[in-house]
């Protein structure tokens, strides 16, 4: 608004004090911009260039701009794996053999194929000898670093050791990804990498995690399930029923309950199909219970309790298969109670708010032991997960 | 750096009394063990355990 303009009488003031306005009605839009027959050839050239180049140059463009971000995305992957092995190298400097640097390098390039499975016959047997001839393998490769150790450091080794080589192995086929897409210059190809890789930064993210957890000895979230359990287990006898895994039983209300997980404090999972097998062969089993974590989806909320049935377990599917089979052949029906959660969540340091469901998470399985069950039944009650830091 | 997402937790032991309840709350020190037996109630003659422990997180 002017306002200097006139101040010599009342009139003239008011109409000063009109705001400028620029009238839009009165623009010639071909003239603007040079599309009227006497445009200009520059206004002209200044249009089709850039089509001509998005035409022919446009995926070139998008290759560069979205290797700008998977770039990005390699390098937090590169330092995900120097910082996990490098964690793991301080770790055991001192307490390992002076060549242990070069047998862990070796390792971290070690892979698992798995077995053909275009006939399937038989394959479950086949995955689970390949999967524990590996771990076999992998928990003898970190005694030999040591002239020493003890089983809860080993299971930490070892464990720091499969999380080092995770992280290698994703970025090893990040990188690849995209190389590949790069040297062929071709964008359909990196769009599917572009897709994957925030899932990928997440997982990377969570293993990242979860180093420091397993070096101090912490427990996880997808401990919980064996912290509802270890702690009933507390003030009964218990006994080993297969590999790094416990059973113990105890009484509720009348019934039997046998109570069964992984061996803590040590960083395991245990062999839970093998000890199911084992139990059922020499018990009567009226019902079974799987406590776990499990993955959250978007929207719900972490530490979320939810009842199901079936077999809740985690891994490549050989335990939970043994379970199924065993409790199909018996015709035992299977409870499970899960906690929701995120991948990070699962296996770094457990959260406040998963550790402070663990009451509830006993109470849920007391009430489905009671509404499922009759007096003089068994139960058999599992707590699934990792038990670092986890005793019973 | 005042822009970082990154999220720092730390990790917490809480101690509770079987006889008497009490709970109390501290940093977690490495050796902590979840159950096991840490030192005499402060309030009455029992012995505390470590009932959790977990992370907070600070935005």
């Amino acid at each position: 608004m002017s306002i200097f303009r006139h101040f010599l009488t009342n009139d003239l003031i008011l109409e000063s004090s009109k705001p400028d306005t620029v009238d839009f009605t009165n623009l010639d839009f071909d003239q603007l911009m040079g599309f009227g027959d006497d445009s200009n050839p520059l206004m002209m050239l200044i249009w089709i260039i850039p089509i001509i180049i998005f035409v022919f140059y446009g995926q070139r463009i998008q290759l560069q701009i979205t290797s700008g971000e998977i770039k990005k995305g390699i390098k937090k992957l590169a330092a995900y794996k120097t910082d996990a092995r490098s964690e793991l190298l301080n770790h055991i400097k001192g307490t390992a053999k002076p060549d242990s640097a070069e047998k862990i390098d070796r390792f971290l390039e070690y892979f698992t194929i798995m077995p053909v499975d275009m006939d399937p016959n038989g394959v479950m047997d086949k995955i689970r000898h390949v999967i524990r001839s590996r771990e076999d393998y992998s928990r003898e490769h970190v005694r030999s670093l040591f002239s020493d150790i003890n089983q809860t450091e080993l299971a930490k080794v070892q464990t720091m050791l499969e999380i080092a080589t995770s992280l290698h192995m994703l970025y090893k086929i990040i990188n690849h990804l995209f190389l590949t897409a790069k040297k062929q210059n071709n964008y359909p190809l990196i769009l599917p990498l572009q897709m994957i890789l925030p899932f990928v930064m997440e997982e990377a993210e969570a293993l990242r995690g979860a180093v420091s957890a397993f070096r101090k000895g912490q427990p996880v979230g997808d401990g919980i399930g064996p912290m509802v359990v270890g702690k009933m287990m507390l003030d009964v006898k218990k006994e080993p029923v297969s590999f790094q895994t416990v059973a113990g039983t105890s009484e509720f209300d009348g019934r039997r309950l046998f109570l069964l997980k992984a061996e803590g404090p040590s960083s395991t999972v245990g062999r839970l199909g093998d000890a199911v097998h084992s139990i059922i062969e020499k018990n009567n089993i009226d019902m079974i219970i799987m406590i776990d974590a499990a993955l959250k989806m978007e929207g719900e909320d972490s530490a979320m309790i939810a009842r199901g049935f079936g077999a809740a377990i985690g891994g490549i599917g050989t335990e939970r298969y043994q379970i199924e089979e065993a409790a199909t052949k018996n015709n035992i029906p299977i409870f499970s109670i899960v906690i929701k959660q995120t991948i990070k969540e699962a296996v770094t340091l457990m959260s406040k708010d998963i550790a402070f469901q663990a009451d509830n998470v006993r109470m849920d399985m007391l009430d489905i032991i009671g509404s499922n069950t009759k007096t003089g039944q068994s139960v058999l009650v599992i707590g699934v997960g990792n038990t670092v830091g986890i005793p019973q | 750096m005042i822009f970082s997402k990154e999220k720092i937790t730390t990790a917490y032991t809480l101690e509770k009394c079987p006889k008497c309840s009490m709970e109390k709350k501290r940093r977690f020190r490495e050796g902590d063990v979840l159950f096991f037996k840490t030192v005499k109630c402060e309030s009455c003659d029992g012995i505390m355990a470590v009932e959790k422990i977990f992370g907070e997180t600070i935005i």
